[in-house]
């Protein structure tokens, strides 16, 4: 199965979504947040097979461009060569703890990641999506300890964490456009 | 600020075509033309490790200045002041991989070691030898018993050189990667700012300081440092900097100490010249033997005045390798210890 039309739909979805998801970023970041991201996915759309994560993480750029960047590499193995999406996750989750020294309860994208994988364990993918959405929405609560967020006020409490927000729509585009787990 | 510039858009880019047409030492990647590469004294990347390292533009001549013969097999440039992608580094990676193994430099910055290190885990999935080795010296960045919160500062140089010299003659990658710690947990370095540099992205100078001040600490980048002096004597900065520098990794008396004495690209030779003089003495009055020196612009921020100060304690297997002969466009002959000139006069 070929990631084509994965990536053209995420394409699709964050074109939609850059202004709320930049807006999410200004109250804990730069507010780049969604720019960046589809800068990204602007040039993964674009590239050949089995190239499209690693595209997305030079266009997009930075330390964000790469974290966000494993998650894609996972989801694009899974699609091109079957790869297992629980592995691809678990591993891709396991790198950006260890790269980004963010831990669940963090405020950060992890906060949506970590239980997709726990769930998709059982091999549901629509029970990682709701997991990841509950993960998302608990960021709202969070302190920030990693990353810009952490030198907003109160470490951004009271707004959802951008990245988490962004995971989720990875993980639902994937199943809108025929992903299993 | 007037800058030599085609545009924000190509001036990195530009800057790569003159490095590359001008130097025989260096070429173009396959894989993208932001990697650069050996252009002559390529050796069968089977037989040899290969070192390489990613970096953000706009600090010339490093990283790129170091590619050739007893030194880097390649470079990955970044565009300015940011790290290269960790997809690119990858690239890096690729194009020297060979069965003896590959070492990723990488000088401790968050960027450069999330996607540095992203970069070394997407090659290992792909079936290379590859090892990252993490470099910090800049004592102004935590304390001792925190030394590896500590960011990458021109001692690293240091690393660059004698593990080059040592991977040219053949030495196996864990042999490699040992010394390379061993070297980096010797190095000690402090910076001295006297004026900022002018970002070629924004035209701005990238941090203030009154007339009369110096910053002592600052990092490559304008990363806050631990404090301002006032402008003196540099015979009294000197003292005041090696100071601080034997207090973090003291040197017994009697030992002896390569030094770097690195202009941040606005300083010019006369002074730096002036800086190596006393740093010299001060040392002699520790009973310390400065040997070997290293002296001038390598690691720069744009016009940013002032040098950074760094020793390391060599063992006879480091020295060999710091001063070994090295072919590449822009790393100096390094002077033979005065303890080689001795035995040469006594002859």
């Amino acid at each position: 199965m070929s990631a084509e039309p994965y990536f053209a739909a995420l394409w699709r979805v964050f074109s939609d979504e850059m202004a709320r998801l930049n807006a999410l970023d200004a109250a804990v970041g730069d507010g780049d947040h969604g720019s960046t991201m589809l800068r990204g996915l602007t040039r993964a759309a674009d590239a050949g097979a089995g190239k499209r994560a690693r595209a997305f993480m030079r266009a997009s750029g930075g330390a964000s461009g790469t974290l966000f960047g494993l998650i894609l590499l996972g989801i694009e193995a899974h699609l091109e060569d079957g790869a297992s999406l629980h592995g691809e996750l678990a591993k891709a989750c396991e790198r950006i703890r260890d790269l980004g020294e963010v831990a669940v309860g963090d405020k950060s994208m992890v906060d949506a990641l970590a239980p997709a994988v726990d769930a998709l364990e059982n091999g549901d993918l629509d029970a990682a999506i709701a997991a990841a959405g509950a993960g998302r929405d608990a960021t709202r609560d969070l302190v920030a300890r990693r990353g810009r967020s952490q030198y907003v006020e109160n470490g951004g409490k009271g707004h959802l964490d951008p990245g988490a927000v962004s995971v989720v729509i990875f993980l639902t585009v994937l199943a809108e456009t025929g992903g299993t787990a | 600020m007037k800058k030599l510039f085609n545009s924000a858009e190509t001036m990195v880019d530009d800057m790569l075509d003159g490095f590359v047409s001008a130097y025989p030492h260096v070429a173009r990647g396959q894989s993208d033309p932001r990697v650069v590469l050996r252009g002559i004294d390529r050796k069968d990347a089977d037989e040899k490790v290969t070192l390489l390292i990613g970096n953000g533009s706009g600090h010339e001549p490093i990283a790129m200045g170091f590619v050739g013969r007893g030194l880097l097999d390649a470079n990955v440039v970044g565009d300015v002041f940011a790290a290269p992608s960790a997809d690119l580094i990858l690239d890096g990676i690729t194009e020297v991989a060979g069965k003896a193994g590959t070492i990723l430099l990488i000088s401790q910055h968050s960027g450069d070691m999330i996607n540095g290190r992203a970069a070394t885990m997407m090659a290992r999935d792909a079936g290379v030898n590859v090892l990252a080795l993490p470099m910090y010296d800049d004592i102004s960045a935590a304390p001792p018993d925190r030394k590896k919160d500590r960011r990458g500062a021109p001692g690293t140089m240091f690393v660059y050189k004698i593990l080059g010299a040592a991977a040219e003659e053949g030495r196996p990658l864990a042999d490699l990667f040992d010394l390379g710690e061993a070297v980096r947990d010797r190095i000690v370095t402090l910076a001295a700012a006297v004026s900022p540099g002018i970002s070629p992205l924004t035209g701005l100078p990238m941090f203030s300081l009154p007339e009369d001040e110096i910053f002592l600490g600052m990092g490559v980048h304008g990363e806050p440092g631990v404090g301002r002096v006032k402008v003196g004597p540099v015979a009294d900065l000197v003292d005041l900097m090696v100071g601080k520098l034997l207090a973090d990794r003291p040197i017994g008396k009697g030992g002896r100490a390569c030094v770097i004495v690195n202009g941040m690209g606005g300083t010019t030779t006369m002074e730096l010249l002036t800086v190596w003089a006393e740093t010299e003495k001060t040392l002699a009055r520790h009973g310390i033997r400065a040997i070997a020196p290293m002296i001038g612009s390598y690691v720069t921020t744009q016009e940013m005045g002032g040098f950074s100060l760094s020793l390391l304690e060599p063992t006879d297997d480091m020295l060999a390798c710091w001063t070994a002969p090295s072919n590449t466009p822009s790393f100096p002959s390094i002077g033979f210890p005065p303890v080689v000139c001795a035995e040469k006069d006594m002859a």
